[in-house]
């Protein structure tokens, strides 16, 4: 039996998606990339089970081996948390209640939410409402709450576009420690240079799987030019890092 | 910091609560004691006690049946307002912007023009309901989920529009000539002249859904900002939808089937509840339902004492300043 932390069996989304198939064992931080509208959305809702419409029942996910399916939604919640690239709040929710909606599924029982909120430097806000956030700020606590479930596969759309760069190291931080305490992160990004220093990197390409593996094997200087239409070169240049 | 626990906004949920039970009282005895004939609390007492026949007549025949489903109507209309709210995730939708009230008066109407009415008392909720959830039907099928505010209410407009000329074209048709004005006037914009112990007993169930609805307030926070986090926190958002659709509807078309078209209550009562206590449903579920009583029994107040004006009247003059102020608001 399989039991990568995360399976796609030949999913499809009809225009948006191929049939894509993926196999990604816990403990790393894996990178999708791609160009706008290559399908790296599409291919994290599908792995969180949000394909939409009729999809939903077709699409052979797993999850640790357990096809998706065949878990109740409120397991679901509790295995795998999902962060969209960007939230619209229409109501005015705390940042600290919104973080605690995470803990939905293990009936609320409010644990974690303080370290969430303290992981994402999101305690001095917590009081506000989410309604009258900047974007970064949002998305910060889009990631607060999907850390809070505990859940351990992590999927996030785009968490870094909005951040300063501070808080991307941050989050980058987050995602290999959540890695190194046996989890999965995958999220998708387009800064190729990051991208370059994850543990795995998924590349699509108009809805297609181009390439999946090391960094270094995936990322080559003709792939990514025909893929992205741009040079690539390893040479050394200014970097940030947490002090 | 350590109060992150969500279970601790129970602690503080009781007050608004209370003090929404409290006005709701206060309003129930006024509302109780005002009218051609005033009725001091010691004479409420004596009817209560039965030492005043005149007095008893009056409380038991007409006051406390109008006022229940004064009660019932606030309750049920509110609650389905915050319900549609939730799930449009927009606070402009209501059931009275969206049609889902005409929907129940035409309903009802097309039951009682067909003479269904006097063969059961209950073929008119019934046919309220089936009218409402065709409206819901239409809504849903014209604005989908998290439908910007245009598209919701302009959906809402033509239904309101179109149920309002079943209604007319029903009632100008099959009620007798002399009481066609007083007919269309009354499902179009409801009253609550002349209820009766029988439709407090129509409205009653309104009750037994509002309790349906206690459990869901807290999946409805989740839902409120957006299916997909919903589903992916453990929600199961489809059956909360059914659930949401088919209680928000119910309440809504009880309600018309006894007071007619009531507007504005489902959207000015959950969202002034919203900016007292915030937005957690498990504290607006109740709320609105008190706070629905309490706005409804007060503007029936509010219009005999102004002389007897419609309580739909009442509720649109409070409803569509509110409403529009809303607009402008949202617009920024």
């Amino acid at each position: 039996m399989n039991r990568a932390a995360l399976m796609l069996r030949e999913v499809a989304v009809p225009g948006r998606l191929q049939p894509v198939s993926l196999e990604l064992p816990a403990g790393l931080v894996v990178g999708l990339v791609g160009p706008n509208g290559s399908g790296k959305s599409t291919v994290l809702a599908v792995a969180a089970g949000l394909s939409p419409g009729d999809a939903r029942d077709r699409n052979d996910v797993r999850w640790n081996g357990d096809a998706i399916a065949a878990i109740p939604p409120r397991e679901r919640g509790r295995r795998a948390a999902w962060a969209p690239a960007e939230a619209r709040f229409e109501f005015g929710f705390t940042v600290r209640s919104v973080v605690a909606q995470g803990r939905y599924a293990h009936g609320d029982d409010g644990l974690g939410v303080a370290e969430a909120l303290a992981r994402l430097d999101l305690v001095a806000l917590a009081d506000r409402p989410v309604d009258r956030l900047s974007g970064g700020e949002r998305q910060r606590v889009l990631l607060a709450r999907a850390l809070a479930t505990g859940a351990p596969l992590q999927l996030w759309d785009e968490p870094l576009a909005p951040l300063d760069p501070r808080h991307g190291l941050e989050v980058l931080a987050v995602a290999r420690d959540h890695a190194r305490a046996g989890g999965l992160v995958v999220f998708s990004l387009h800064d190729l240079r990051l991208a370059h220093g994850l543990d795995l990197v998924v590349l699509l390409d108009g809805g297609r799987l181009c390439a999946a593996g090391k960094p270094a094997e995936v990322l080559t200087a003709e792939r990514v030019r025909a893929v992205f239409g741009v040079d690539w070169r390893i040479e050394p240049g200014p970097s940030l890092s947490l002090p | 910091m350590s109060t992150t626990r969500p279970g601790s906004v129970a602690r503080f949920a009781g007050a608004p609560l209370w003090i929404a039970c409290a006005v709701l009282a206060v309003l129930a005895v006024a509302s109780l004691a005002v009218g051609e004939v005033a009725l001091s609390p010691a004479r409420l007492w004596a009817a209560v006690a039965g030492r005043d026949e005149l007095a008893a007549t009056i409380l038991w025949q007409i006051r406390l049946p109008r006022l229940l489903v004064a009660a019932l109507v606030g309750a049920g209309l509110a609650s389905s307002g915050l319900v549609m709210q939730a799930y449009f995730r927009n606070h402009l939708a209501s059931p009275g912007l969206l049609g889902v009230s005409s929907g129940g008066a035409a309903g009802a109407v097309v039951a009682i023009a067909a003479g269904a009415a006097s063969v059961s008392l209950w073929f008119v909720p019934l046919a309220a309901i089936t009218g409402a959830f065709l409206a819901t039907a239409a809504v849903l099928g014209l604005a989908r989920r998290g439908a910007g505010t245009e598209r919701l209410l302009l959906a809402g407009v033509a239904l309101n529009a179109l149920l309002g000329a079943v209604t007319s074209h029903v009632l100008t048709s099959h009620a007798a000539l002399y009481e066609r004005n007083a007919q269309i006037l009354f499902w179009l914009l409801g009253g609550l002249e002349d209820r009766t112990w029988e439709h407090v007993v129509v409205a009653a169930p309104v009750v037994v859904f509002a309790a349906a609805l206690w459990p869901l307030g807290r999946p409805m926070d989740l839902l409120s900002l957006g299916a997909d986090e919903a589903r992916s926190l453990g929600v199961d958002v489809r059956r909360l939808r059914w659930a949401l659709v088919g209680l928000s509807t119910v309440l809504t078309a009880l309600a018309t089937a006894v007071a007619g078209t009531v507007g504005f209550v489902g959207l000015v009562v959950p969202h002034i509840l919203r900016l007292l206590v915030g937005p957690e449903h498990r504290r607006l579920v109740p709320l609105s339902l008190v706070g629905g009583a309490a706005f409804v029994v007060g503007c029936d107040l509010l219009g005999r004492g102004a002389g007897g004006v419609r309580l739909g009247v009442v509720t649109a003059l409070v409803g569509a300043p509110y409403f529009l102020w809303l607009l402008r608001r949202a617009e920024r």
